[in-house]
Parts: C-alpha cells; sequence; structure tokens
C-alpha cells in the first residue's frame, strides 16, 4: 500500500493554484521590507526564490508559512487565505528551514511523525503514540530520503545533510499542498546542498507537492527550479522559466548599488 | 565603515598603541587608586564589625564551651543500640517525607515553570504574578512552612511533607523555567507549522530536550530536602529529627551519637547514589 498515491477526500482536480502572492507589503521596524509582492507557484512546481540578502526572501518565505503577518495585499494556499489557515490547516504549508530545526533528542522517525501532528488526536500527539499507518507513512518518507536504515537512530547523531532529508521527510509526512523552503542548503557543503535540492524535486514532483524555495547560488536555481523569482529590495523584480534565467537577470538581482556600499566584487 | 581619518601608515603603527595606553594609565592615577583601594577595604572592615557585634561572636565562649563538648563526645561512647531499630524507622520516615513532598514539588512546578517562562506562556499576563508566586514560595524555608503546617494539619511527618513540598515548588520551578526560557526553540517553531497546537508542540518539541535537565534538578532538590527534612522533627514535623531533640533535651548522648552517626551514612549514601544518576543524565 502506498499512501503517497491515495487522493485525500474532498481533493478535487480542478483548484486554486498551492500558493497565489498578490500585491504583499509589510514594513518590519518602519522598513518597508515587502513591496507589491506577486508570484504563484502551480501545482506540482518548484520556484526559487533569488535576491541579495536583505532583498526581503526569508521575510516572504515567513508570511507565506504563517509565521509573519502581511500589512496589505492576499497569500491564498489553495484558494484560502493563509491567515484563516489557522490551528490544524496550518498543516498544508510544510516548512523546511536553514537550520533542519529537528527535535535534537529524538529519534529521525519521530521527528518525521511530527509531520503528522496535525491530521492526529491530540493525546496521540502528546503521548507519542501514532497509529499504524501514520507510522508506515513516516518510514515510507524515510524511505524516500534514503534515511530508512537511520529511522531509530536520535537526530543528533546524524549528519547536517541527513538531518535535512529528515526534514524534507516530515515535510513529506505532513502531506500539504505547498513546501517552503527557507535555504534549505546554505548551512550543508556544496556535496550534499546539491543532492538534497535533487531530492525535494523530485520527491515533490512525485507528490504533485509545490514547492517556494529560497538559494543563494544562481547555478543550483537554473539546474532544479522550473522557475525562477527574483526579489530586489523587497519587489518582485523576475520571474522568469528557469531556463530563460540568464546573466542579465543575475546582474540585475546581485550588482550593488552604485555609491551605496563601494566594493571589489563589482566586476 | 571609513577607517578614522588619522589612521597611521604602516611603519608608525606602534605609536598610535603606546599613546593609547598612556592614555590609559593617565586617566586613574597611583594616588586616585590607592584611595579607592583604602575606601573599599575600610567599607568591607565596617560590615565585618557590625556582623560580629550583631552575630554576639564571642571566642572566649568557644573556648569554654569546646572542653564541654569534648567531655559529652567521651561520655557518648559506646553510642547506644538497643532502640536502633526505631532510630531507622525514624529515619526511613525522614526519607521518606523528602520523597514524597519533592515528587509532589516537581509535578506541581511543571505547570508552573511554563507559565513563568516568558517565552512559551500561554498567557503573558499571568507571567509576572506567576513569578512573584513562586519567589514567595522560594522565600519560606521548608522548616517555615513544616511550622505552620504542623499548626494546621497537626503533628506528624505529613505536616514536614506539606512543608518540603511548598518551598521546593517555588524552588524548582523557578529553575525548570529558567531552562524553559535558554531552550532552543527551533523545533517548537517548526513543530507549530505541522499544524499541531501549542501544548502539543510543546510536549513535543521542548520537552525531550528540556527533560533530561529537569530530572537531574529534581533529584537534586531531593539530595537537599532528604537533608533539610532531618531537623524537620525539631519543629513536630516528624522524622529523625524529633528523635535528635529528645535525646538532646534529656542530655542523653550515647543515643544521640547514634542518631547521628545514621544519619550522617544514609544522607551520604543516598547523596552518592543521587549524584550517579545525575551524572548519568546529563
Amino acid at each position: 500500500m502506498n499512501l503517497f498515491t491515495q487522493p485525500a477526500p474532498g481533493r478535487t482536480a480542478q483548484r486554486a493554484p498551492p500558493l497565489c502572492v498578490s500585491g504583499v507589503d509589510k514594513r518590519l521596524h518602519g522598513v518597508h521590507v515587502l513591496r507589491d509582492v506577486s508570484l504563484s507557484v502551480g501545482s506540482g512546481e518548484f520556484v526559487a526564490l533569488l535576491g541579495a540578502s536583505g532583498a526581503g526572501k526569508t521575510t516572504l518565505l515567513r508570511c507565506v508559512a504563517g509565521l509573519d503577518s502581511i500589512d496589505s495585499g492576499t497569500i491564498e494556499v489553495a484558494g484560502v487565505p493563509v491567515a484563516a489557515l489557522r490551528r490544524r490547516a496550518r498543516r498544508q504549508v510544510a516548512v523546511i528551514f536553514q537550520r533542519f530545526n529537528l527535535v535534537q533528542r529524538l529519534s529521525a522517525l519521530d521527528n518525521v511523525l511530527a509531520g503528522r501532528l496535525g491530521h492526529v488526536r491530540t493525546w496521540r500527539g502528546i503521548t507519542r503514540r501514532f497509529e499504524r499507518a501514520d507510522r508506515l507513512l513516516a518510514l515510507e518518507s524515510l524511505e524516500r530520503v534514503g534515511l530508512l536504515d537511520y529511522a531509530v537512530r536520535r537526530v543528533d547523531t546524524l549528519s547536517g545533510g541527513q538531518q535535512q532529508r529528515v526534514a524534507i521527510a516530515r515535510a513529506l509526512a505532513q502531506q500539504p499542498d505547498l513546501i517552503v523552503a527557507d535555504e534549505p542548503v546554505a548551512s550543508l557543503d556544496p556535496g550534499s546542498g546539491g543532492e538534497i535540492l535533487a531530492l525535494l524535486r523530485r520527491c515533490c514532483g512525485e507528490q504533485g507537492v509545490a514547492v517556494l524555495c529560497s538559494l543563494h547560488q544562481v547555478g543550483w536555481a537554473q539546474q532544479f527550479a522550473d522557475r525562477v523569482v527574483g526579489l530586489a529590495q523587497g519587489a518582485t523584480v523576475i520571474d522568469v522559466p528557469a531556463s530563460a534565467f540568464d546573466d542579465r537577470h543575475a546582474q540585475r538581482l546581485y550588482a550593488r548599488t552604485a555609491g551605496k556600499e563601494p566594493s571589489t566584487e563589482q566586476t | 565603515m571609513k577607517p578614522p581619518p588619522s589612521s597611521a601608515p604602516m611603519g608608525t603603527v606602534g605609536s598610535a598603541a603606546a599613546a593609547a595606553l598612556a592614555a590609559l594609565e593617565a586617566k586613574h592615577g597611583r594616588f586616585v587608586r590607592r584611595l579607592r583601594l583604602g575606601a573599599t577595604l575600610a567599607a568591607i572592615a565596617a560590615f565585618y564589625a557590625v556582623c560580629f557585634s550583631l552575630a554576639h561572636v564571642d571566642p572566649a565562649r568557644l573556648v569554654t564551651g569546646l572542653p564541654k563538648l569534648a567531655g559529652w563526645l567521651v561520655q557518648a561512647w559506646p553510642p547506644r543500640v538497643d532502640e536502633l531499630p526505631l532510630i531507622i524507622q525514624r529515619t526511613a520516615e525522614t526519607v521518606a517525607m523528602a520523597a514524597v513532598g519533592t515528587t509532589a514539588a516537581a509535578l506541581l512546578a511543571l505547570p508552573a515553570a511554563l507559565f513563568a517562562s516568558r517565552n512559551l506562556t500561554p498567557l503573558p499576563a499571568l507571567y509576572y504574578p506567576v513569578r512573584w508566586f513562586l519567589n514567595m514560595l522560594r522565600g519560606i524555608d521548608s522548616f517555615v512552612f513544616a511550622l505552620l503546617f504542623v499548626a494546621a494539619v497537626g503533628l506528624g511527618p505529613f505536616a514536614g511533607v506539606l512543608g518540603i513540598a511548598f518551598h521546593t515548588w517555588g524552588s524548582a520551578a523557578k529553575l525548570f523555567a529558567d531552562h524553559l526560557e535558554n531552550a532552543d526553540l527551533a523545533a517548537y517553531d517548526a513543530v507549530r507549522t505541522t499544524g499541531a497546537g501549542r501544548f502539543t508542540s510543546i510536549a513535543y518539541a521542548v520537552l525531550p530536550d528540556v527533560l533530561p535537565v529537569f530530572a537531574s534538578t529534581a533529584l537534586f532538590w531531593l539530595e537537599f530536602n532528604i537533608r533539610a527534612s532531618t531537623v524537620l522533627g525539631v519543629v513536630g514535623a516528624g522524622g529523625i529529627g524529633q528523635e535528635l531533640k529528645n535525646s538532646m533535651d534529656l542530655l542523653d548522648f550515647n543515643r544521640l551519637f547514634t542518631i547521628i552517626a545514621v544519619i550522617l551514612v544514609v544522607v551520604t549514601t543516598l547523596d552518592q547514589i543521587s549524584g550517579w544518576l545525575r551524572r548519568k543524565l546529563v
């Protein structure tokens, strides 16, 4: 039995895109961090979010994940405003963090089972007594990320790359409409970074989960993403298919504003 | 960042540093430093002078008293062992009081600590009231609580259990809350995004990380309370302290000697066991 291919009840083919952001503005401590941001992510689509440090990538992702609120505009997940995704409904958006954010003293399996908390009864979550189907789903998720053999290992004994795989398995076990990943490979070495992105792309493609993933490396965005959205000073300035993203676009995103910060990088 | 305009060229780097050192030295002259040292020493001396007089410290009385103590010690040999079963039973009572009181306190401290930790409290408005309440419990010693409870629930070990429980509740909850406030909430944030509620997320993502420290803290309080509860009998709150006071009142030094020996053995043994457990936990 493969639980991943079972269509969840009530889900139909024709519905709103997994993510639709339009006209979003946000100020943080008096700074206009997001200006009229609009983008959308289709079902099963992998969208890379690029931009220099401070361009607003993390803020945008936190707003999409419901961790921060917006001042104006709309963010809709499968047609429902993010602000309305309270409590259990939050499971529709899974988050992958730069620093993995796993419970260090729990096993890989228990960490993946955390992805089921939005689905199971509260007492089962608190006592960590999950039903067989949930445990099977969690183990299948671990198998997908290639860590089935590490299921009972405490995650603080795993490497960074392995920990991020556990985090991906947790997100998959959550059976979300959308996965939001904030610099998921920034604290990994280049080798495991590439593997993680390939894995994220493959797993989400198989399950038709949409991915919005911020990255620092233009090369990886071109290699793994379907589409690239570029942020500069809080505004969406680029929204092109990954194949069309070229040096001109990169220049637009990463060129320093003249006179603001003179540096030798300007070549 | 622009370098300061007066930055020296490479060749003369040492001279600016030497000038800075000279400026630092010139700031507090030798005279000022000596004056400050003298004032500090005078203040400390005055403080102890006042304390000695308030505490009636009188070495002459110690000199006359010590031989008395030595005489009792000689009289106390051989220790009286005919009442050993009673003494052991009373000591067991003392340990039981500490165990029940500490356990109750640790269980009460868990929810209290949650409300007393700024980062996790479900009701921020209650943060300060809860902290004040815990500080009040902590400020009143188990001995004083036991005194009150003897009046309220009558003589016997139960009054001691209540005394220990209330004081330890406040003390342990404060330590638990400090651990919670220092906990890394990255995993908690992540678990919240899976759709889990606040309490589920705390139980799932925070408790596994802090539980070993909590258990270690509780064991520390158990050790402390076993030692502290040996005297609770003095106010009538049960345990070996009662026998200790009786023997002293009757100047029965042979019996007193036995009691102190039993207390020493039991307290040292339990300290060792608890210490070993704590080392295994963290």
